[in-house]
């Protein structure tokens, strides 16, 4: 039986969410296992997440057909490699509605690929009707709430985001001191590396990253799993 | 039994889409299981028989000979629907041909089923022809189709002078054509084949393709929109309709 093949599309309606970092650590997990991972970058005129980690990613644009051929070509791939999709608040709108109108999800679904959304949060209205549209306009589609705790106030709009069906529970980012933010924002530190080195278990990153790192594996587990239960749901 | 079906698809200018709409007319029998067999009027060398060869015959409709071939053998078996893509400038000679020999009074006897799509151009010269058609017209059903597919805009026409010629056909019914991605429209044009073979990913000899999946995802939606269409005035029925049905429906 062949492995399925994630897709994550990690997005936010709102920018400065932490969208890219998740985005970046979630690249790193694979990088962290040896395992191959590619990731885009659709952020217009500003491709950090392919500043960080070129050797996995490409940047993307959907500004014109060639563009949106380019990417959702390559997204639509089941060759069981793992893809991470960085969609900036600027091409938000227009990514669903091209992924609506070419039926993304049917034929994902004839390839093997499974496609789950990582929405990161804001305490803004917009954020909360950018969801809300998602779940409804793609019904069948994993989506989680992403509730970084660096944003402000956002522990107070949770009841905005609820699970989806296929989705599951919300994932947690915890806050880290702007000590440690600038020393992963520079653009030579590797999450995969750290791991791999860090001598103390207790240090504030180490723990910040295990956790996100099991957090990917909990949610990778969680996408494998509906789709086997949905298999069995159509089988019988 | 259903009687045999006769769809013509033309106007009288040029470049407005119809045989776009003819595939389109096509593609949407053989999804239904409706048996066609197409004529296209282009000849010598034919758009239509280029994108579905296998049913497509090229004709010169102004020769005797090629009438007889056409409405001569309706009544075989050879298939349901016959679809006629009619060239630019031969819309109202051919309907005078078919006055002529006789193919509208069989219409109105209800021995065949006749349909009309008129595909209309931005230009108010494209209404005049609707009245210029109306004349031959007798008992056929009327579609008159606005076709955007190239993002023409109708930009001649107001409410009015759109009501003036639009009533002047009693039951003509309006058909929209939707938009499609330029780069999709231009890939099925290269590659020769069906809007159905193109989503399905498929070459002209049937075999597996590499269209790219975004451009077939919006030929598959654009031509769910136009199915949508001909769901809406129940072509699948007119088509099917036997002799004893429309006349109840007409009396």
């Amino acid at each position: 039986m062949s492995r399925p093949t994630p897709l994550f599309i990690v997005t936010s309606s709102r920018p400065r969410v932490g969208k890219t970092l998740l985005a970046r650590v979630l690249v790193e997990f694979y990088c962290a296992q040896d395992r191959p991972v590619c990731a885009f970058d659709v952020n217009p005129d500003e491709f950090t997440l392919l500043d960080y980690l070129p050797a996995h990613t490409a940047a993307a644009s959907i500004r014109d057909t060639r563009g949106e051929m380019a990417l959702f070509d390559q997204l639509v791939l089941g060759d069981q490699v793992p893809k991470v999709v960085d969609l900036g608040y600027a091409q938000f709108e227009r990514f669903f509605a091209v992924m609506q109108e070419i039926n993304f999800l049917a034929e994902a679904r004839r390839r093997d690929v499974v496609p789950m959304v990582l929405f990161v949060a804001d305490a803004d209205e917009r954020a909360r009707l950018a969801y809300a549209m998602l779940q409804r306009r793609f019904a069948g589609l994993a989506l989680v709430a992403v509730f970084n705790l660096a944003v402000p106030q956002i522990a107070r709009h949770v009841a905005s985001f609820p699970p989806s069906p296929r989705g599951g529970p919300p994932l947690a980012l915890p806050a880290l001191t702007p000590v440690l933010r600038s020393v992963i924002e520079r653009r030579s530190f590797s999450f995969a590396a750290y791991a791999s080195k860090a001598a103390d278990p207790t240090a504030e990153l180490f723990e910040w990253t295990r956790k996100a790192f099991l957090a990917f594996r909990d949610l990778e587990v969680r996408l494998l799993l509906g789709e086997l239960r949905s298999d069995l749901k159509h089988s019988a | 039994m259903a009687k045999p079906a006769v769809i013509l698809v033309g106007a009288d200018k040029g470049g407005v889409g119809k045989t776009t709409v003819a595939r389109a007319l096509l593609d949407y029998f053989l999804a239904h299981n409706v048996t066609t067999r197409a004529f296209d009027t282009e000849a010598p060398k034919g758009t239509l028989k280029r994108f579905h060869p296998d049913v497509t015959e090229v004709v010169d409709i102004t020769a005797t000979a090629d009438q007889m071939k056409i409405f001569d053998t309706l009544s075989s078996d050879i298939a349901q629907v016959t679809v006629i893509d009619i060239r630019a400038g031969l819309f109202s000679p051919t309907l005078r041909a078919l006055r002529d020999i006789g193919f509208l009074d069989a219409a109105k006897k209800d021995q065949i089923t006749f349909a009309v799509f008129h595909i209309l151009g931005p230009s108010l010269a494209s209404l005049e022809e609707i009245a210029e058609t109306a004349g031959y017209l007798g008992d056929a059903a009327y579609f008159l189709v606005k076709n955007f597919i190239n993002n023409t805009t109708f930009f001649e026409w107001d409410q009015a002078t759109h009501d003036a010629y639009f009533k002047k056909i009693k039951g003509a019914q309006e058909i929209t054509i939707p938009k499609l991605n330029e780069m999709a429209c231009e890939q099925v044009e290269l590659a020769s084949v069906p809007y159905v073979s193109f989503v399905a990913n498929k070459g002209s000899d049937g075999q597996p393709a590499s269209y790219s999946f975004v451009l077939r995802g919006y030929v598959r939606h654009w031509l769910g929109n136009v199915w949508a269409e001909f769901d809406r005035i129940r072509l699948v029925e007119l088509v099917a309709a036997e002799p004893q049905r429309r006349s109840a429906r007409q009396a």
